[in-house]
């Protein structure tokens, strides 16, 4: 009975090693189950450079950091309520993390609050919400934003300037952060702003928005446009009737045709945000919250003011063009 | 050698000889795979480092190589276009317009032909100062709103003797492109001015770079990447990264280094950076390798080493155990027998012998050792047994001689006296006794006949004592047949006559007793003769003194008898007061051996 007992034992024990064994060889090949993030756009765009640039950041930093990312946006800049159901889909898709650009200020956060209600990290990238639900912002300080464009403006300003303000979508925080920064930068010629319109995002609209700005306002000599479509719009139309002389534009954002507008004279300056960077530190902050570190509550990814003259430096056409390996 | 003089022993550490093997083989085992696992893990690390330098050297001289003569190659295409004529009398002869036209159509040609082929030419043009122009495939133009003049390359290729290579830059002279690409330039000679007076250009993208870098990568954090004699970029597999400020790379590093690598030690991060100078470019290729990536080697391979340490121990042990349970069990075995052989145990004391070495030998002789024991205990025994049976015989033979003479000579008085009827008693008294004394060859005897024998004797001394002696006896009828060693009662009323009722004035009385207590027999010889002082109790067993007494030789004799018959507790036990009498109390076993005898 003893005697039994003893070989139980050692063979008990050759078991156990072996079992270690084959734990250790293969504790290195188990490899953790790559973990999802969904990121909600405002709108994915190709022939907008701010949301090409910002959703290759997200998927390079997914990829840096070993993430599979899904990337959704609605059909418009506008519609909310298409996005308030992708976020519920999102939440569905029970995913490690959501990141997300709010349409509206307002009408998102009701939605957008069930994220975190479903226990999901929320990471708020380029915009905020009348709820400070998130786990962490990555947006550009649009009020600094607004106050490089303002001050740069201020320049071209005299007593007798007669300013406008074309701002994309009406009520959303960006919107009103610039135009706030714009007047703060403007400083005491903040009062001669003679107009603020929307032009929701969309170039004709304000091409038409500018037309009607300078039949209303024949004087008008400085015009801030707050985002790419807005500021588009706005220099295509003062292009168009000639006007680049005696309106001087400033915009905001980059693309093709803005850095052609501003070679050609019409932009006296634009100030572009870095939207790589903010998709890929969005991206970043999401894996540091999933990898149980600090993040910072606002992180702020900077913004530059380009003019004609400095458009080819090393640095600025770094930020102005798109990195392609093709 | 002194054994006692060897104060440390391998196997005297332990208590148990199984533990103190398994302590050694481990301590032995542990020992050497240490040793093993310290100088193979280092030279390890040390062969993984050389290798990695080896391996990434060669490497990056083979992507230097193929980036020389990649270029070499384009330099040749340059070389074709400056140097073939057509783009010169295009540009610089005074020509009719239609002959201008077909060379223009042919160069475009020419152009298309080398951008359509080559998929790593995003762009290929001849430019002059004036901004006349062939780009491409003729449909590309000019950049209305750049200056030429500030167009660092331009004016560098323009002015400057051979061609120019610049790092990474966006490609703004031509209209809507704007792609990244590094630029090969160089100036073309108008023949009658012997002056630079445009410029040729060919704009590689990436593809054949990216290539060339990663075509031969190493692990999957390994990368390899191209900057030139100022340390700006011309490739690097994280471009975008880098230009987002997201990521820094050690290019001042790699600028400052003297040697053909370093590493780099950036947190838990390690790593080599392997540099090779493009001679004709002065590109620096790099290569980074991670080093916690060999790392992660050298810890699996430590890793694996602890793993086969465990195991070989628990080897170690195991074999330690079955070792030691083998060489200790027979050991075992022999100390348990030698147990049983301390207990006086022969029967289960065999050790079987299962080995033929050292162990079986000693099995053997011990074997042999508890078999002559025995044999001797056996034979002692039967000597010690007949030992005391003559003892006994010499002792049961001793009847006083001068006994017999006084009965014999009372018998004659007797006889003379014409007392026929008494003679008749004694004589038949005396014959019973001797009888008794004789005849009887048997150690033991019921009790009623040794009670017999006490009376026959009792019954003479009275006869010869007349008035002097009375006796009485009373021997409970249960015990009579109890078989007891004989002749030890008469000695004792012998003794109680002489020394107790013959010194007495009156007439004394003897008394015999017997009776059963528990599992013993007591019996009694009760006189109330002078009885004994202190002194005389004290010495009754004295052999030596109690000859000075004659008889009392007697008393010694059946307490030595008794004694050496049923063992220690049984015996004599004398109580006596002077002048009032004795009492004997004989005390032996109620069942002893096998039962009666008769």
């Amino acid at each position: 009975m003893k005697k039994y007992r003893f070989y139980v034992t050692v063979w008990a024990g050759i078991a156990l090693v072996l079992f270690a064994t084959a734990f250790f060889v293969y504790y290195d090949t188990e490899e953790a189950e790559k973990r999802r993030i969904i990121y909600i756009a405002k709108v994915i765009d190709e022939d907008n450079d701010f949301w090409t640039q910002l959703i290759e950041g997200v998927e390079m930093a997914a990829a840096e950091n070993n993430l599979a990312v899904t990337v959704v946006a609605a059909e418009s800049e506008e519609d909310y309520e298409r996005q308030n159901e992708l976020i519920e889909w999102a939440i569905a898709q029970n995913p490690s993390a959501v990141l997300l650009t709010p349409i509206s200020y307002t009408e998102t956060s009701q939605t957008a609050l069930k994220v975190r209600e479903a226990g999901i990290p929320l990471i708020l990238i380029d915009s905020v919400m009348d709820v400070d639900i998130a786990d962490s912002v990555i947006a550009t300080d649009n009020i600094k934003l607004g106050e490089v464009e303002g001050s740069f403006m201020k320049q071209f300003a005299t007593p007798d300037s007669q300013i406008a303000i074309i701002g994309h979508v009406k009520n959303s925080s960006t919107a009103m952060e610039r135009e706030y920064g714009v007047r703060i930068g403007l400083g005491e010629y903040e009062k001669q702003i003679v107009d603020v319109v929307f032009c929701d995002s969309d170039y004709d609209k304000a091409y038409e928005l500018m037309v009607e700005l300078i039949e209303k306002h024949p004087d008008i000599d400085l015009v801030a446009g707050l985002n790419e479509y807005s500021a588009v719009g706005a220099a295509r139309a003062i292009k168009d009737m000639q006007l680049e002389d005696k309106i001087k534009v400033a915009g905001i954002d980059s693309s093709l045709e803005e850095i052609q507008l501003l070679e050609e004279g019409v932009f006296e300056g634009i100030v572009i945000q870095k939207p790589f960077k903010m998709g890929y530190m969005g991206v970043e902050a999401a894996t540091n919250i999933l990898n149980g570190e600090n993040v910072l509550k606002n992180i702020d990814s900077g913004c530059e003011l380009i003019t004609k003259d400095n458009l080819y430096t090393e640095e600025n056409q770094k930020l102005l063009f798109r990195f392609r390996d093709e | 050698m002194d054994v006692n003089k060897r104060r440390f022993n391998i196997l005297g550490l332990f208590k148990s000889i199984r533990t103190s093997m398994i302590f050694w083989f481990s301590l032995l085992i542990v020992t050497t795979l240490l040793i093993f696992s310290v100088i193979s893990i280092n030279y390890t690390e040390e062969t993984i480092m050389n290798n990695s330098i080896d391996y990434t050297t060669r490497l990056i001289k083979q992507v230097s190589r193929d980036i020389n003569s990649y270029i070499t190659y384009m330099e040749n295409i340059s070389s074709l276009v400056v140097k073939g004529g057509d783009v010169q009398r295009y540009m610089f002869t005074e020509t009719g317009a239609e002959d201008k036209n077909e060379l223009y159509e042919r160069i475009v040609t020419q152009f298309n032909t080398v951008v359509e082929v080559r998929e790593d030419i995003s762009n290929i043009a001849v430019v002059t100062p004036e901004r006349e122009y062939i780009i491409n495939d003729g449909s590309d133009s000019l950049n209305e709103n750049v200056m030429l003049t500030d167009v660092a390359w331009y004016m560098q290729a323009l002015e400057g003797e051979g061609s120019i290579l610049t790092p990474s830059h966006v490609q703004h002279v031509i209209k809507n492109n704007y792609k990244w690409v590094v630029t090969l330039g160089q100036g073309i000679k108008n023949p009658k001015t012997n002056q630079n007076e445009a410029v040729f250009f060919i704009d590689l993208n990436y593809r054949l770079l990216k290539d060339l870098c990663e075509k031969n990568t190493l692990a999957a954090n390994d990368y390899v990447f191209i900057v030139d004699q100022t340390g700006k970029i011309i490739y690097h597999p994280k471009q975008q990264l880098l230009y987002s400020g997201l990521r820094k790379e050690k290019i001042e590093e790699v600028l400052n280094c003297d040697s053909s690598y370093f590493v780099t030690e950036d947190g838990d991060q390690s790593m080599l950076y392997t540099i090779s100078v493009e001679e004709k470019t002065g590109w620096r290729v790099v290569g980074v390798v991670s080093l916690s990536e060999l790392m992660n080697n050298k810890q699996e391979t430590q890793r694996l080493y602890m793993l086969t340490a465990v195991l070989l121990l628990f080897m170690a042990v195991l074999i330690a155990i079955l070792l030691a349970g083998a060489v200790t069990k027979p050991i075992k075995e022999l100390k348990d027998s030698m147990k049983e052989v301390e207990k006086g145990n022969f029967k289960e004391a065999n050790v079987p012998v299962r080995f033929d070495n050292e162990i079986g030998e000693l099995s053997k002789s011990f074997n042999g050792m508890t078999t002559r024991i025995q044999q001797l205990m056996v034979q002692n025994l039967y000597e010690q047994k007949e030992k005391r049976k003559s003892e006994l015989k010499a002792l049961r033979s001793q009847i006083n001689p001068h006994f017999l003479y006084n009965t014999l000579d009372s018998i004659i008085w007797m006889a003379e006296g014409g007392k026929n009827e008494e003679v008749v008693l004694m004589t038949s008294a005396l014959a019973r006794l001797l009888r008794q004394s004789i005849s009887n060859d048997n150690e033991r005897i019921p009790l009623e006949r040794e009670v017999e024998y006490a009376k026959s004797y009792l019954t003479i001394q009275q006869m010869r004592y007349k008035d002097k002696l009375e006796y009485e006896i009373d021997v409970a009828p249960d015990i009579k047949k109890v078989a007891i060693i004989n002749l030890i009662l008469q000695p004792l009323v012998e003794n109680a006559i002489y020394h107790g009722i013959k010194y007495k004035g009156a007439k004394g009385m003897v008394k015999i007793v017997g009776y059963r207590e528990d599992e013993k027999i007591i019996l009694k010889v009760i006189d109330n003769g002078v009885g004994m002082d202190e002194e005389t109790l004290t010495n009754i067993f004295d052999k030596s003194k109690a000859k000075e007494g004659s008889n009392g030789v007697g008393v010694y004799n059946v307490q030595t008898r008794i004694r050496l018959y049923y063992g220690e507790p049984y015996g004599l036990q004398f109580e006596s007061v002077a002048g009032e009498g004795t009492t004997v109390t004989i005390t032996i076993p109620r069942n002893y051996g096998e039962g009666r005898t008769d």
